[in-house]
């Protein structure tokens, strides 16, 4: 078991069954749907053309490559989708990594190579992001190979392991072929997705967002820049973008939607579910800058009769946002709040107990509150959500602390 | 009093008809570097550089609309571009010649900085060290954004050159005839009028620019769609830059060369050129223009030498970043500020000579900058069907081709 490098592979010689040196090396092949890391074949540079030689005809890697079988039955290349091309798609481009939560650039892709029978097999390991492959690209074919080795071997290597690299391509129908997911990514808190994606030139921004679930692809969309938010859900289709914004909180979704053109705007909220469409309109209505344009509509209400049990159960049920859950608002006659209890008296409090002997005197602002004094309401009473009544005394949705922070600073 | 209300007056007036709130157009392309480039050019060679202008202008509309609409079809900044297309090795060269060059840029930046403040009597041991702390915080502390408007605005100091250039009385004729045709008067086998070609060229096409457009544009956000309204942006700020170039050669012309001042040693004698303008004070307007556009650019250049180069080399970079997150972005940016300001505490230094001789090193770098360029708009696979027309790559090559033969003859000349 040994390492190569991809620099040392690409350019080095050939040599067929009988020994002659028969071409150069000029691509490294990896087939993903049927090995996800295994070197699936290498493309030779010949006198004849590109040739393609088979993964299990390669016998050793060094400074030469030598392989079993005759040069004249490696058959003639013929560009395909399916596979990836290492020099290609892979040295110097853009790739995420997923451990790191960072984008960067490939400076090299290290193979671990396994004697098998009579070949070797030849694996991607890692990719180098580091000196060590700079160095190496850098002093290639220029510093003697031995020296270059042992200098090599003093620097600390700076690589990430295969399988936390997301590779990233923009045509659709190749991502499908090449196994392309954004799986690791995906996993990751919205708000990395988010720091990543601003990272990503335009195209795979969209790349990414026409491949992730919907629900990560939302909640990553609401931590981006407005300004790039915009240009991405612009860019999108609009059915998949309509998909995205179901998925969000219907205020971010209006302010979303609120930055896009009205065409635009129109477009998606035409395909998006009717409840979901509904919310977002009525939120749009609104100034964008006050409490209404703020303010969300999914949060926890229940009956001012109800007891703690019955708030458990509402809170198992709710499908919003986890910052809405600080606070069960108590709906008394005519559809008027008449109390809030905080999550913390619930789960304090025995099961049976009325909520409303719970409740705490509680703070509601109008639709039209400016942002100014909404900060100013959690600032002196120390918030975590706001209630937000019509003009009837009704609950029309619910403030939570993180829009205010994220209000204030967009502010400077 | 030679200068009375009435006429003070009157010029004020003349000043601010020019410096409307129309004429706000971004030009950070006549930096320190250009500014005595050209008026270098017009004090030693009169009118009979003129007839370069014409064909930089082409050229350098050109050259920036290539970037700007690479930057928006791929979204990606010049050195990602040649970094992805051409590998490792050759962007390492790329991004060496690039710091290089720029270090020049950046050392005529504040040459122009100690040479502004030197008219008022102020010592260059201390106005360059703390020009560049404040350039480094400016840009560090995030307070640049806030203030490039104010540059921006003050960048009208141009338009006194327009003026200067009309109240000066030139010989509109001879200026005319000189603009579109070459004099015969100073042979191109001069070893002097063949370097201040390079460095009109190199001024005025900085490879720098190039970069630092292409990252605007990408920063912008514009895309292909959106971009025929960036394109028209581009032509005009280069006709502007261009005019501005025509009279600050024009003005030197008809007052430096006229009067037979023909070395420019010092902001005191390039000052003269705005005589006819400002009067007395015309060192006043003189270096509060030399010194804006020093700043400006100076909180520009480093910073977006860092960023491209990071990027081509796939350094971590980024304002956003802490220091220990991006190093060698950090440590470039300021190592690029420290050794640049570093060289002027240099005694004696002829600031002019060096401001120039960075623009005639632009100007020798160029074409290889531009052959990236062109490999890369006319990549079918990259740029679609957005790839450079006809004729874009004829006057581009042509570019090249021109400035490789001029260095060669400077070169030879020079043995």
């Amino acid at each position: 078991m040994s390492v190569v490098a991809l620099s040392e592979l690409l350019g080095a010689s050939i040599r067929d069954s009988s020994g002659s040196i028969r071409g150069r090396v000029r691509e490294v092949a990896i087939a993903p749907q049927e090995h996800a890391t295994r070197v699936a074949y290498l493309i030779v540079r010949t006198a004849t053309g590109n040739r393609v030689v088979p993964a299990d005809a390669v016998k050793s890697c060094g400074a030469s490559v030598r392989t079993s079988g005759e040069a004249a039955g490696w058959a003639r290349h013929v560009p395909s989708d399916g596979v990836l091309l290492l020099k290609r798609d892979l040295l110097d481009q853009q790739i995420i990594d997923v451990h790191g939560r960072k984008v960067v650039r490939v400076n090299d892709v290290e193979f671990d190579s396994t004697p098998l029978n009579s070949h070797v097999v030849l694996t991607v390991t890692a990719v180098d992001v580091g000196a060590r492959g700079a160095i190496r690209r850098l002093a290639n074919g220029i510093v003697p190979s031995f020296p270059l080795r042992a200098l090599l071997a003093k620097i600390p290597p700076r690589v990430i392991p295969w399988q936390f690299v997301d590779l990233l391509e923009t045509d659709p129908a190749r991502r499908v072929k090449l196994k392309i997911a954004y799986e690791g990514l995906s996993r990751l808190h919205p708000a990395d997705i988010a720091d990543i994606v601003e990272d990503l030139p335009p195209a795979e921004r969209e790349a990414v967002f026409e491949t992730i679930d919907e629900e990560v692809a939302a909640e990553a969309l609401e931590e981006i820049d407005p300004k790039v938010r915009a240009s991405i859900v612009g860019s999108l289709d609009s059915d998949r973008a309509a998909d995205i914004v179901d998925e969000m909180d219907p205020d971010a979704a209006a302010d979303l939607l609120d930055d896009l053109t009205e065409a635009r705007s129109d477009e998606i909220l035409e395909q998006m579910q009717p409840a979901e469409r509904e919310e977002v309109t009525h939120l749009l209505e609104f100034g964008e800058r006050t409490a209404a344009g703020r303010m969300t509509t999914e949060y926890i209400a229940v009956p001012e009769q109800a007891v703690v049990v019955d708030a458990i159960d509402a809170l198992k049920r709710f499908e919003g946002s986890r910052e809405a859950l600080a606070t069960i608002y108590l709906i008394g006659s005519g559809e008027k709040l008449v109390g809030a209890v905080s999550l913390v008296r619930i789960a304090t409090s025995a099961s049976t107990a009325a909520l409303q002997d719970l409740s705490e005197p509680y703070i509601a602002c109008e639709r039209d509150t400016p942002d100014d004094e909404v900060a100013a309401l959690f600032d002196k009473y120390n918030l975590i959500t706001l209630a937000v009544v019509d003009e009837h005394g009704r609950l029309a949705g619910i403030i939570t602390a993180d829009d205010v922070i994220t209000m204030l600073r967009h502010r400077h | 009093m030679s200068l009375n209300w009435k006429s003070w007056k009157t010029r004020l007036l003349l000043f601010l008809a020019v410096v409307g709130p129309g004429f706000i157009t971004a030009n950070v392309d006549n930096d320190a570097g250009g500014i005595w480039t050209y008026s270098v050019a017009g004090a030693q060679f009169g009118y009979s550089l003129l007839w370069t202008m014409i064909p930089i202008t082409i050229a350098l509309v050109v050259v920036q609309e290539m970037a700007a609409r690479m930057g928006a079809v791929t979204g990606k900044g010049l050195s990602d571009l040649i970094r992805e297309e051409f590998g490792f090795r050759l962007t390492f060269f790329v991004m060496l010649a690039l710091v290089i060059t720029n270090f020049g840029n950046v050392v005529a930046e504040f040459a122009g900085v100690a040479s502004s403040l030197e008219l008022f009597g102020l010592s260059k041991y201390i106005v360059v060290p703390a020009a560049a702390l404040v350039v480094w915080l400016l840009v560090v502390k995030g307070t640049y954004a806030n203030i490039e408007k104010i540059f921006l605005t003050a960048s009208v100091f141009y338009v006194c050159y327009i003026v200067a250039g009309v109240l000066a009385h030139p010989d509109w004729k001879a200026a005319a005839i000189a603009t579109v045709s070459r004099p015969k008067d100073v042979g191109i086998r001069n070893y002097g009028y063949l370097y201040m070609v390079i460095g009109l060229i190199g001024t005025t096409i900085a490879p720098w620019m190039q970069f630092y457009l292409q990252a605007s544009i990408v920063e912008k956000g514009v895309t292909a769609r959106q971009y025929r309204a960036s394109r028209w942006d581009v032509i005009l700020g280069c006709l502007f830059t261009d005019v501005v170039a025509w009279f600050i050669i024009v003005a030197c012309a008809a007052t430096l060369f006229a009067t037979g001042r023909h070395e420019v040693r010092d902001a005191a004698d390039a000052a003269q050129a705005l005589r006819p303008l400002a009067g007395e004070y015309a060192y006043l307007l003189f270096a509060a223009g030399l010194f804006n556009a020093s700043i400006f650019a100076a909180s520009i250049l480093p910073i977006s030498t860092a960023y491209a180069v990071c990027e081509g080399l796939g350094f971590e970079s980024g304002l956003d970043k802490k220091f220990h997150e991006a190093p060698v972005f950090y440590w470039l940016y300021t190592l690029l500020i420290i050794a640049g300001a570093g060289v002027l505490l240099i005694p004696r230094l002829p600031l002019v000579y060096i401001s120039v001789l960075s623009q005639v090193v632009n100007g020798i770098v160029l074409p290889f900058v531009l052959i990236f360029m062109l490999l890369l708009t006319n990549d079918r696979e990259l740029m679609g069907e957005h790839t450079n027309s006809r004729a874009f790559n004829v006057v581009a090559w042509a570019t090249v081709v021109v400035v490789v033969l001029l260095t060669i003859a400077m070169l030879i000349i020079r043995r």
